[in-house]
């Protein structure tokens, strides 16, 4: 029978793959929502210092005073939770630069980012009470090209000597070109990612590189909002569970064998199979 | 359920137009109606399709399989992906105008380094000419001539694919002064690093061997057991973070930029 639209040609993940692991999905949801319920009661809640983002203001304020600009750069990464996370960033740091009318940029090598950043930068204007200062042509989407981004990424760090170069996303190869570059025209430069084969090369080349999952906290952290702390504690409580079932598994294979059912059924994909004699 | 069967018969053509009528039809509304409403009205809009689309994805990972390892709402998932390309391909067009733009400005207005400006509406119009030219020579709609064939290479092969090899060759160098600065012994922790990566680098090359046989196999046990828990350990974290931040848009608790 002929359809239009092709199907059956891509395998999709589904709970009953794995019910181990989906039910841990529902569990950190679940987690999560709890954390964000408590904390929107209005408990209080501590988040421990990261020193990047305390150089934030810092780098907005050299910035401010070489009259220089200030460069935003979510990498090539495509509109998705990491470049959600990337923008919010970016928009907290706009908010402080409207304070001081310092020049900015922000250049995304994703169309669709760039669409959504142009709102994002639009609105963080409007909401710091300056939105004569917003300039549709300081937001630019130079090319969806690896390599051709970075050189356009790296020219205008050349050319306009930016004095604060922020980079937040999922960053490749691209990333120590930027960060170089930043260097070589003198930029306090922060980094954040979530691409941990990008992290030394941040971390040699930036003054304060973001971590891992620091990068999710950041928002949390900027703006102290009750969901996005009480989110924080869930991810922390989810991370704690983690690691013992880390523990646990270590354990119980060092007890009875990797072939045990326990053990599968903490670690490999069809655990419930595994479990009750059906195995894969 | 999600097919449209026989597309090639009158009526299943007649399906597929009106699907894509009534589809444009939608868009085309659902555009000014958001612009037209005050920002409550478009936030309650934006709230209600995040959450339904969010729910598709959900129920369609929760729902219990068949053999051919599908759900009723398996099959949708390809046509929603399809329309994630449609509004990407939207957003390329939005992202090249707003460049085309910028740079028509520069050069109008001769503003600082127009040059530069000037050279990349050129570059542009150029390869996008002998691209969608070369692309419908292939696809057979015009003529493929000698001057298409050796515009397009000399504009693609010989010098976009080299631009790019030559970029990427910068990295190299980079890496270079950049390790410079990072293996400086500053503080214990400089100094740790540096023995690590001294160990290291010389434990997985045949020079490593040769001074000592157990380098190997040291240079293996911190990559292996100390380095790649630690990545695992990041992973994890990325992860659980991710899927936070992935609950809260789709339940519309983060005001971010959204």
């Amino acid at each position: 029978m002929e359809t239009l639209w092709l199907s059956g040609l891509a395998q999709y993940q589904h709970a009953a793959d794995n019910w181990f692991a989906a039910i841990l999905i529902a569990v950190i949801a679940t987690t999560v929502l709890v954390s964000i319920a408590i904390a929107r009661s209005g408990a209080s809640l501590y988040i421990r210092r990261i020193p990047g983002l305390d150089a934030i203001d810092e780098a907005i304020g050299r910035s401010t005073e070489m009259g220089r600009p200030v460069t935003m750069i979510p990498g090539m990464t495509a509109f998705g939770v990491v470049a959600v996370q990337a923008l919010t960033i970016f928009k907290y740091i706009t908010k402080q630069i409207a304070r001081f009318a310092t020049p900015m940029r922000l250049l995304t090598g994703d169309a669709t980012v760039y669409a959504v950043a142009q709102e994002a930068i639009q609105d963080a204007y409007n909401e710091a009470g300056r939105p004569d200062l917003y300039d549709p042509d300081a937001i630019r989407f130079l090319s969806d090209r690896q390599f051709a981004f970075a050189s356009g990424v790296a020219g205008l760090i050349q050319r306009e000597r930016v004095a604060a170069n922020f980079m937040f996303g999922e960053f490749f190869a691209e990333s120590l070109i930027f960060a170089e570059t930043g260097n070589i025209v003198g930029a306090i430069q922060v980094a954040g990612t979530i691409s941990f084969t990008q992290v030394p090369f941040f971390v040699a080349a930036c003054d304060y590189t973001i971590i891992g999952d620091e990068f999710y906290a950041t928002s949390a952290y900027l703006s102290r909002e009750p969901v996005l702390l009480g989110s924080l504690v869930g991810q922390d409580i989810a991370k704690l569970l983690f690691v013992l079932i880390a523990i646990t598994g270590a354990v119980l294979t060092s007890i009875f064998g990797a072939d045990a059912p326990v053990v599968k059924l903490l670690g490999q994909p069809g655990g419930w199979d595994a479990f009750f004699g059906g195995g894969q | 359920m999600w097919q449209i069967q026989n597309p090639n018969t009158p009526t299943g053509q007649l399906i597929l137009w009106m699907i894509v009528l009534g589809a444009f039809i939608m868009i085309m509304g659902l555009v000014p109606l958001l612009h037209a409403l005050p920002p409550r009205g478009r936030r309650a809009i934006i709230v209600i399709i995040t959450f339904i689309t969010g729910l598709f994805f959900a129920i369609e990972f929760f729902l219990p399989i068949n053999k051919e390892q599908k759900n009723f709402l398996t099959d949708a998932i390809q046509p929603a992906q399809q329309a994630v390309q449609v509004i990407t391909a939207l957003a390329l067009a939005l992202g090249t105008y707003g460049l085309v733009r910028l740079h028509l400005r520069n050069v109008v207005q001769q503003r600082a380094q127009w040059g530069y400006s000037l050279v990349l509406l050129i570059s542009f119009v150029m390869m996008a000419t002998f691209s969608i030219t070369n692309t419908l020579s292939e696809q057979g709609l015009v003529e493929k001539t000698p001057l298409l064939e050796q515009g397009f290479k000399l504009l693609f092969d010989y010098t976009l694919v080299q631009l790019d090899a030559a970029m990427f060759s910068l990295i190299a160098f980079y890496i270079f002064s950049a390790a410079y600065r990072a293996f400086r012994i500053r503080s214990v922790e400089a100094g740790i690093l540096m023995f690590t990566a001294i160990v290291v680098m010389i434990g997985v090359v045949p020079l490593g061997a040769t001074i000592s046989p157990y380098l190997p196999g040291v240079a293996n046990w911190i990559l292996t057991s100390l380095n790649a828990p630690v990545q695992r350990a990041i992973e994890f974290g990325v992860g659980i973070g991710g899927l936070a931040m992935a609950i809260r848009l789709w339940l519309s608790l983060e005001r971010g930029v959204t």
